[in-house]
Order: structure tokens, then sequence, then C-alpha cells
């Protein structure tokens, strides 16, 4: 399937290979939240909402000298082009929270972290999939982190790319992101020219999976 | 990908909007000088970085800090707010600054307070209070008495109608000069308020009409200059005397 076009170079929704979706950011979307923002990157749109901070829900989790940061995402059920009911346990949806919530721990200010009473909840919700969610679930939470007033070292902006017939192609959509060639995440600090995020996946052939798996099992041995 | 290294000369951002990460000042580059930092900013080895999203402010000769506005308020020395009381226990009543943790009221902290007369609040009782301590890993610590033990206008405050903003209009409200919406609804309604630096703010006047229109003035008046808010104060006025028969 061509999903750039050999004679003019465009792909299927008309950008070039290096060409991002349009992006719009909104805050104080919310009037509950003490910090939300709307993100949208082309036809992906993702709603973030922080509270925080405040007194630690669950005393078992505390953690000594630090803030305790939990993050939540969800997928709502009209997001994706069938209505599909995907539960709650769903392995994907957890290991996605604990994927972001790690992600902001390094960005906390230093000084922050003294507060070992302190917990903040960062709510990720995708009201629309197109491609590119945790992108726009980080890029949405970084937005409603700073409009809750969270001391940060640095915002943390993110996209992804493929690469398809030959090509690397920046912010696939779901199409290309479900054509099967290897999917990279990135997340940077922005002004500190630092990354907390590097996530690819990919279909390995499964000669390559065996080659690895007899390694692992040759280093132990 | 190129990252656009910002001037580290600092007047290129006062009264600028920074976002965490800018780079607002390099200190190599002023080897003797002492600088003090206010909310917002942090120095990181060489370089003053900005933590929350605001406008950067310097006062001569050597004061920088971010002014933000925020729905949740952190709770400082000296301010004065405006809480709740959540319950209360035997030393203290429990009070809900808006802040991390709730703050604590001692029931001797009033002008005059011995054992025998603790005042009674119940539950949902607001009260304009001081705040005495206030540490990161603390509840904070409140007052009823000003730093020479007078009551000095604290304490609980009866009828009115109270109503949250940000902590910035609150600012605002207290700024001398007298902030625009205040003046302008001062000359021709007489009302009192009470301005929480935590967000709240309480409104009391003779007729529940101008309390809503107070109330609504000091809504409305966040984003606006001063041109903008006297406009807006007019407005409302004219709708009031529309409105209420001749």
């Amino acid at each position: 399937m061509e999903y750039v076009s050999s004679l003019t170079g465009f792909r299927f929704d008309g950008r070039r290979p290096n060409e991002m979706r349009q992006i719009r950011g909104e805050i104080g979307v919310l009037a509950k939240a003490d910090g939300s923002a709307l993100f949208e990157m082309g036809n992906t749109k993702v709603i973030a909402a922080v509270f925080g901070p405040r007194e630690v829900q669950n005393k078992s989790q505390q953690i000594d000298n630090q803030a305790l940061v939990r993050c939540e995402y969800s997928m709502a059920n009209f997001s994706t082009g069938d209505r599909a009911r995907k539960p709650k346990g769903d392995r994907n949806i957890i290991s996605y929270s604990a994927d972001h919530g790690s992600k902001y721990i390094n960005t906390f200010d230093a000084s922050f972290s003294g507060k070992n009473l302190k917990q903040i909840d960062i709510f990720l919700q995708v009201l629309q999939a197109d491609g590119g969610t945790r992108s726009a679930c980080i890029n949405a939470a970084t937005l409603a982190l700073a409009d809750a007033g969270i001391p940060m070292r640095d915002i943390v902006t993110s996209c992804s790319a493929g690469y398809l017939c030959s090509t690397p192609l920046l912010d696939l959509n779901y199409v290309e992101d479900s054509a099967g060639g290897p999917d990279v995440t990135v997340g940077l600090l922005v002004k500190m020219d630092k990354m907390t995020l590097l996530q690819v996946i990919a279909l390995m052939p499964t000669f390559f999976f065996f080659c690895c798996c007899i390694c692992f099992v040759l280093l132990f041995v | 990908m190129e990252v656009e290294t910002s001037s580290s000369s600092a007047e290129s951002f006062i009264d600028k909007a920074v976002v965490p990460g800018d780079i607002v000042l390099d200190l190599t580059s002023m080897p003797n000088q002492t600088i003090k930092l206010g909310a917002g900013l942090r120095q990181e080895h060489d370089m003053l970085s900005v933590v929350k999203a605001g406008n950067l402010k310097f006062k001569k000769p050597n004061k920088y800090w971010v002014e933000s506005s925020q729905k949740r308020y952190v709770p400082s020395v000296e301010d004065a707010v405006l809480g709740i009381v959540v319950d209360t226990r035997a030393d203290n009543f429990l009070v809900d600054i808006k802040g991390p943790t709730l703050a604590f009221l001692p029931v001797l902290a009033f002008e005059g307070g011995t054992r025998r007369n603790i005042p009674r609040f119940e539950k949902g009782t607001l009260l304009y209070v001081r705040i005495v301590k206030a540490n990161n890993c603390m509840n904070p610590e409140l007052s009823c008495t000003n730093a020479t033990g007078k009551a000095a206008e604290f304490g609980a405050l009866k009828e009115g109608y109270m109503f949250d903003t940000s902590t910035g209009l609150a600012r605002m409200l207290l700024s001398s000069p007298t902030c625009p919406v205040l003046e302008a609804l001062g000359r021709k309604l007489s009302f009192e308020t009470a301005v929480g630096l935590n967000g709240r703010v309480w409104v009391n006047a003779a007729s529940v009409s101008n309390v809503i229109l107070v109330s609504n003035a000091i809504m409305r008046s966040e984003f606006l200059s001063s041109v903008q808010q006297k406009i807006l104060v007019e407005k409302l006025l004219q709708r009031l005397q529309n409105d209420s028969p001749a």
C-alpha cells in the first residue's frame, strides 16, 4: 500500500513526510480541576486534569521526601472508530498509566519534592484517537500541570514518528500507525534539551526474536 | 533539531510572560552581585530558570520574581486569608484555606482569648485569619489577631456572600492604588469586602442586588484593563437603574 505517494511525495492526508498535523491547545477548560488542558493533534483529542498538591489519600503509598505523582489514563468508548468497550482492567491501559506517571517524576522541581505529605493526580482521557495518543497525552498533561501552577523544571513535549515505504514519517495518524511499521514516541524537555521518554514499538521478524532469546539464555547459563 | 539558546539578559524577559524552563539570567555575567529571588524562580548552578508560568517582575535594585495566578493557594507567613471551619478539636479549629493541607487555628489565638471564652464556630463558618506559620512539611498555623495581639478585623464574617477566584485576582484587588473596579463601584455603591490572598472574596452590602452586582463585577474584571473595568461597572450600574422601579 502506498503510504507515501511515489509521484507527489505526499501522504494520505496531504502532508509531506516531515510535517506535523495541526495542533491546538487550550487551558483552564475544567472548572473544578486545579489545572486542566485540552490538546488536539490533528483529529486526536485529549483532555487532562490535574489535582494537587493535596493530602495523600492512601497513606500506604506515601513516599518519604517526595511528592506522590499518580497518573490515570483512559480512552473513552467513543474515541476509536468502532465503539469498542474496553474494560478498565485492560492491561494496555494499566501499563500506559505506569509509563505516563514515571515521565513526570523527573520533571518536577527538586525543591518541591521536599513536601513529603503531598500528592499530585493527573487524569488523562482520550476523547478522539487518531494516532499519536501517547504524545497528545503528554502534551496535554504538561499544559495542565503548568495551569495548576505546580513548579516544574521544564516543559515536556512529545511527538511520534514512523518509517513506511522507506521514508521516515513525522506524527503518524491512525492509518499509518496500524500499517505495521515501527513507531517511536519521544518525550523531550525543551530548554534543558534532555529526553525523558524514548519508546519504540516494532514488529520483529520471528528469526530475530529467536536469536535474542538464545542470547539471553546463553548469558545466564 | 535546533534549540534556540535564549539570550541571558534579564531585561528581555521583565514584564513578559515566561514558562517553566526559560532561563532568565546568566549569573556568570554578574560576578559580585547579590540577587534576591522570589516565587517561581530557581537557581541551577549559574542559571536562573523559571519553574512557574507567569509574568517576570523586577524591583530595583535586585529582586526578581514570577507573578502567577492559580486556583490553588500556597500558604505563606503573614498572608491574610479567608478560611472555612471544617472541624473542632480540643486545642485547634481545623480550617480549610484552599491549600495543600488543612490549617490549624488555636482556640486561644483571639484578642483576650482565655480558656473560659473560647469562641464557638460551627462547621462552615467563614473566618478572616492571618497565617502565622507555614512550612511545606507541617500544617499551617493561623491566628485571629494581628502581630501586636489586637483583633484588627480578623474573626468570623457574618452574612454577605463569599466566592472563589484565582490568587492573581485576589492580589489585584488588594493592590494599591485601589483597583479600578473597586474604585468605580465605591463611587456609586456602599459595600464592604474582605479579600483573602488564597483566592476567596467576601462581599457584603445593604441589599442583595448590590451584593450580586459587586460580586459579578469583581468576578468578570480579572483580565480587563482599567478602562474596560470602568466600562463594565458602568454597564452593570445602568442595568440596575433600569431594572429597579422608577
